[in-house]
């Protein structure tokens, strides 16, 4: 057997590392819910809404999509556009706030 | 952030270029980048106009957190026989890989019959994308993302096909399976936004 090829326990423990991710997705989504139906004042609900998606996003890019061992290239190709979005949200804020 | 997770050995991984050569997987994450423009844009303009009209939350009240949430397990749970099937065709078992690619392509056809579930109960109740800016966005976004799961689905089906027949194991076709799969989690990327913002906010 060439000494490239993978082997089935490692095969085997990827699977596993990919399905601790998808009990921690699972997990997530559990306390986002906890959180929605729980008497908390609604900003820091939001707040911990919102930071529990960007955590469940990040698990998700991270591991299930390969980031974590990607080249910068890959990095600055997913990057660019996101902050250009951000740039046009953020730019737009004037506009809503002299309506008012 | 280390929760005890490993990444493939590179010689387990498929599809990649060298830095002078790019491969396929460039090409996808351009995809994905002008994905995230698009999205992102919508996004964008959701929350500066919801910011700007304070009655949206009654409006949102009306959509259905609870087939939400189910969604949102089921589209997970597709991430994960996504990267099985992948992990599958690594290790050259072809008749696993083949069975989780059904498994993805199954629930992601089970979102899409949720979703419509949902869209029937609420234009029964009269809220349509006319009926005001929040479902405009609602629709226009919900409806977005679904035909992103559509096209995935399609994706999905083909690779099975092609690894049931035998079609997929040869050279660079199995890296085809980590390029749908890219796709497909982005796609679960977007409704992990998409939930909160239109269900729970």
């Amino acid at each position: 057997m060439n000494s490239n090829e993978p082997t089935g326990s490692t095969a085997e423990s990827l699977d596993r590392s990919s399905i601790v991710i998808w009990m921690w997705l699972v997990g997530l989504l559990g306390a986002g819910m906890m959180v929605f139906t729980l008497p908390i004042p609604r900003i820091p609900a939001l707040l911990l809404i919102f930071g529990i998606a960007v955590f469940k996003a990040t698990l998700v890019l991270r591991d299930y999509m390969h980031l974590k061992g990607e080249k910068i290239l890959i990095y600055a190709i997913a990057l660019t556009p996101l902050l250009l979005a951000i740039a046009l949200a953020l730019v737009l804020i004037p506009d809503i706030v002299f309506r008012r | 952030m280390s929760i005890g997770v490993e990444t493939a050995p590179a010689e387990m991984q498929v599809g990649y270029g060298t830095a002078l050569s790019p491969s396929g997987k460039l090409g996808v994450w351009w995809f994905i980048a002008s994905e995230i423009m698009v999205f992102g844009g919508l996004i964008g303009s959701y929350v500066l106009f919801r910011v700007a009209h304070g009655g949206w939350s009654d409006q949102a009240s009306h959509v259905n957190w609870r087939l939400g949430a189910i969604n949102t397990l089921v589209l997970v749970t597709s991430s994960l026989t996504m990267i099985l099937a992948l992990n599958a065709v690594r290790i050259e078992r072809r008749q696993r890989a083949a069975r989780f690619l059904l498994m993805t392509v199954l629930l992601g056809l089970t979102f899409l019959g949720i979703k419509s579930i949902e869209y029937t109960h609420e234009i029964s109740e009269g809220f349509t994308p006319t009926s005001g800016m929040f479902w405009s966005f609602y629709y226009i976004m919900t409806g977005l993302h679904g035909l992103h799961v559509l096209g995935g689905i399609i994706l999905n089906a083909t690779l099975y096909i092609a690894a049931v027949r035998g079609t997929l194991w040869s050279g660079s076709r199995r890296s085809r399976v980590e390029f749908a799969g890219l796709y497909w989690h982005f796609v679960d990327v977007v409704w992990i936004f998409l939930f909160p913002l239109l269900y729970l906010a």
